[in-house]
């Protein structure tokens, strides 16, 4: 019997170990061993040794470091824009129902089945140089509005409009876990919209919250498509620029180095993104 | 003075009618339960009254103030949730307090009200925890002490108590009562419970479909019901299909004296038949005996094979398959349309009187 027992024990350890094993391999293969590739590539050179010279460089050099410092703040505030946009949206479709609701999330999930380049493409139609805004204000005897196109807004627009269906997906799903009887009662009591949002929904997502931004910047840190297309030529996100290092100034050893920090940074924002939801499981045990 | 008027209510979401016709007064310090099979509308109407729907006709007033289209915080009502109400993230003095800290309340008297309603609902020394460290009957009571401690002119409670077992919720729902009536408040009680309905209400009202099947006390809900669904769903009852001929209802092989033709229902409660020796038309196969220890039931089957349940003597023994008679000493008939006429026999006829006491 014990011995039965064990053997299933075994047997449910071992398909386990095999659903695992599939993934693993993948991810060893397809990501840690490029990435291994890439640091010891920057670091060592067969003949010549260890130096650090390319991260010395990128650190020192003022354009780098610029680049590097637009990616940070263009992804802080995309991502804190995407939360401010969605959190609207998620907080009304988790409370109403009906007809308007089913609309207000076909509309916002639209952009998921959107490719970035026709976001691109639709957003310099609209809001770029003589684009259908400047058409309407012309024909109103308006002056032009100054177009967000190739300027930091530019990528920032579109991102956030990108990135919502995710963002909305995200953060739903963390409101699902706030009754709507413990909403009801805060009214009940005689709460506010804004005290009902700040009292009693806003610290049973914070976890969610978390999630969704460490989400958000994980993505938007090395996104390329719409800064390229988008965004200002000089300074740059760290996309473009390491694909202009790489085949403009065909220099791998600068661009590998550029990807290098881009994944530290990546990886530092994916550990917050763990603690937060493992800490999110212990609050709902 | 709390009264509350329910002039004509009705409610539709969408196509679904889920009140209709409503006209109820709630008296000043009574107790109202609101019973009635899923989907009857006991939470709609409840809601109406706590001001979470707006009713789609009709008028609500409190104490002769109409508050139909006032917001739930601006009526003097507070509301009990069936579960997962409490915040999970504020302790049992946080959740409590913060009816009172919205009122902004002097910090002392907040502390003082918290700690007299945790008391009245038995959990003093319970302010520091998380509702995750309760059990469910002590966080149903801090859902009670939250709604109370805001000294609402009505108590509003949505079947508080289903999610908890029988015992706890039997202890719970006398509470309730204890505490109501302690603090003379008004309070509707919504449950599907017949029990629970009957054990703490001045009043009961049973719906169905939306729609009011009869208001009255306990006693007499169960005693006079007004239509066979009220009946059938209140107590325990045989309901038999017949037909009216000749100042006789025959169902199931049973004649039972009665007036008026056609098809009825004919309703007649387990502990209103007597067992007799077997007689010509009044008697029953006897299919199973259930002890209940304070007294027996018999499930029974008529001569066409129609059960029927019989609730007699604790010391009185049947064996299946046994042929025994009945006597029917009180018998309803329902007929669509018209009010039910009740009828009792008079005559009493005593059974195996020797092994009564054996
Ligand atoms: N928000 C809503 N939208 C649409 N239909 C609803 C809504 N709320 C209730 N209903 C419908 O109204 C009817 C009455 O519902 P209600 O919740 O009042 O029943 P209930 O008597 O409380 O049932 P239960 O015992 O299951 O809680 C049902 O048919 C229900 O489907
Ligand atoms: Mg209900």
């Amino acid at each position: 019997m014990i011995a039965a027992l064990r053997s299933g024990a075994m047997g449910g350890r071992l398909s386990g170990l095999l659903l695992v094993a599939l993934p693993v391999a993948l991810l060893i293969w397809l990501v840690l061993w490029p990435v291994l590739q890439a640091m010891v590539g920057t670091v060592y050179f067969p003949g010549t040794g260890f130096s650090i010279a390319s991260y010395t460089y990128f650190f020192t050099d003022a354009y780098s470091l610029r680049n590097l410092w637009l990616t940070l703040w263009v992804t802080a505030l995309t991502s804190v824009l995407r939360v401010v946009v969605a959190m609207p949206i998620a907080l009304y479709l988790r409370f109403r129902t009906g007809s308007i609701a089913a609309l207000v999330q076909a509309l916002a999930l639209f952009p998921m089945f959107v490719p970035s380049v026709l976001v691109a493409y639709a957003f310099i139609r609209v809001l770029g140089p003589n684009g259908i805004v400047d058409t309407v204000l012309v024909a109103l005897h308006l002056p032009k509005l100054m177009s967000p196109y190739l300027t930091p807004a530019g990528p920032i627009i579109g991102l956030v409009w990108d990135g919502l269906p995710l963002t909305l997906l995200l953060l739903l799903s963390g409101l699902g876990r706030v009754s709507i009887a413990s909403v009801d009662a805060a009214r009940d009591l005689g709460a506010g919209s804004w005290t009902l949002f700040t009292r009693i929904i806003l610290p049973r997502i914070q976890s969610s919250i978390i999630v969704t931004l460490a989400f958000n910047v994980l993505g938007l840190f090395s996104a390329f498509t719409l800064p390229f297309l988008l965004g200002p030529a000089s300074p740059e996100m760290m996309g473009p620029y390491m694909q202009r290092t790489f085949s403009d100034n065909a220099d791998p050893l600068n661009a590998t180095t550029q990807a290098v920090i881009t994944f530290a940074f990546c990886a530092a924002f994916g550990l917050i993104y763990v603690r937060a939801i493992a800490k999110g499981r212990k609050g709902t045990a | 003075m709390a009264q509350v008027r329910l002039t004509g209510i009705a409610k539709a979401f969408g196509k679904v009618t889920a009140l209709d016709a409503m006209d109820l007064v709630i008296d000043d310090g009574e107790l109202v339960c609101l019973l009635g099979p899923s989907g009857s509308g006991k939470s709609t109407l409840l809601r109406v009254i706590g001001g979470f729907e707006t009713p789609s006709e009709g008028t609500i007033a409190i104490d002769g103030v109409d508050v139909t289209h006032l917001p739930p915080e601006r009526r003097p009502t507070a509301m009990v949730f069936q579960s997962h109400a409490l915040w999970s993230h504020m302790t049992v003095h946080g959740n409590i307090a913060f009816g009172l800290k919205l009122r902004r309340l002097p910090r002392t008297e907040i502390r003082e009200r918290v700690e007299k309603v945790l008391d009245l609902v038995g959990l003093a020394g319970y302010g520091a925890r998380l509702p995750s460290q309760l059990s469910g009957g002590q966080q149903q009571r801090v859902a009670l002490a939250r709604s109370l401690v805001i000294e609402p002119k009505i108590l509003l409670l949505d079947e508080p108590f289903a999610s908890l077992d029988q015992h706890l919720r039997e202890r719970l729902r006398d509470e309730v009562r204890d505490i109501q009536q302690r603090l003379g408040i008004t309070a509707v009680f919504v449950t599907h419970g017949q029990d629970e309905a009957l054990a703490i209400s001045d009043r009961i009202v049973v719906l169905a479909d939306g729609r009011m099947q009869q208001v009255g006390r306990p006693g007499e809900i169960y005693a006079e019901p007004k239509t066979a669904f009220v009946a059938g769903f209140i107590g325990a009852m045989n309901m038999l299909d017949g037909t009216l001929a000749e100042g006789e209802v025959v169902a199931g092989g049973l004649r039972l004296a009665a007036e008026g033709a056609g098809p009825a229902r004919l309703a007649i409660r387990p502990e209103d038949i007597a067992l007799t020796e077997p007689e010509d038309g009044r008697t029953v196969t006897v299919r199973r005996m259930i002890d209940f220890g304070s007294h027996v039931v018999i499930d029974s089957a008529l001569a066409d094979g129609t059960h029927l349940r019989i609730q007699t003597d604790k010391t009185i023994r049947v064996e299946a398959g046994e042929r025994v008679g009945i006597h029917v000493e009180q018998w309803t008939v329902f007929r669509d349309g018209e009010a039910p006429s009740r009828y009792r026999s008079d005559t009493v006829r005593p059974f195996r009187e020797v092994r009564r006491y054996a």
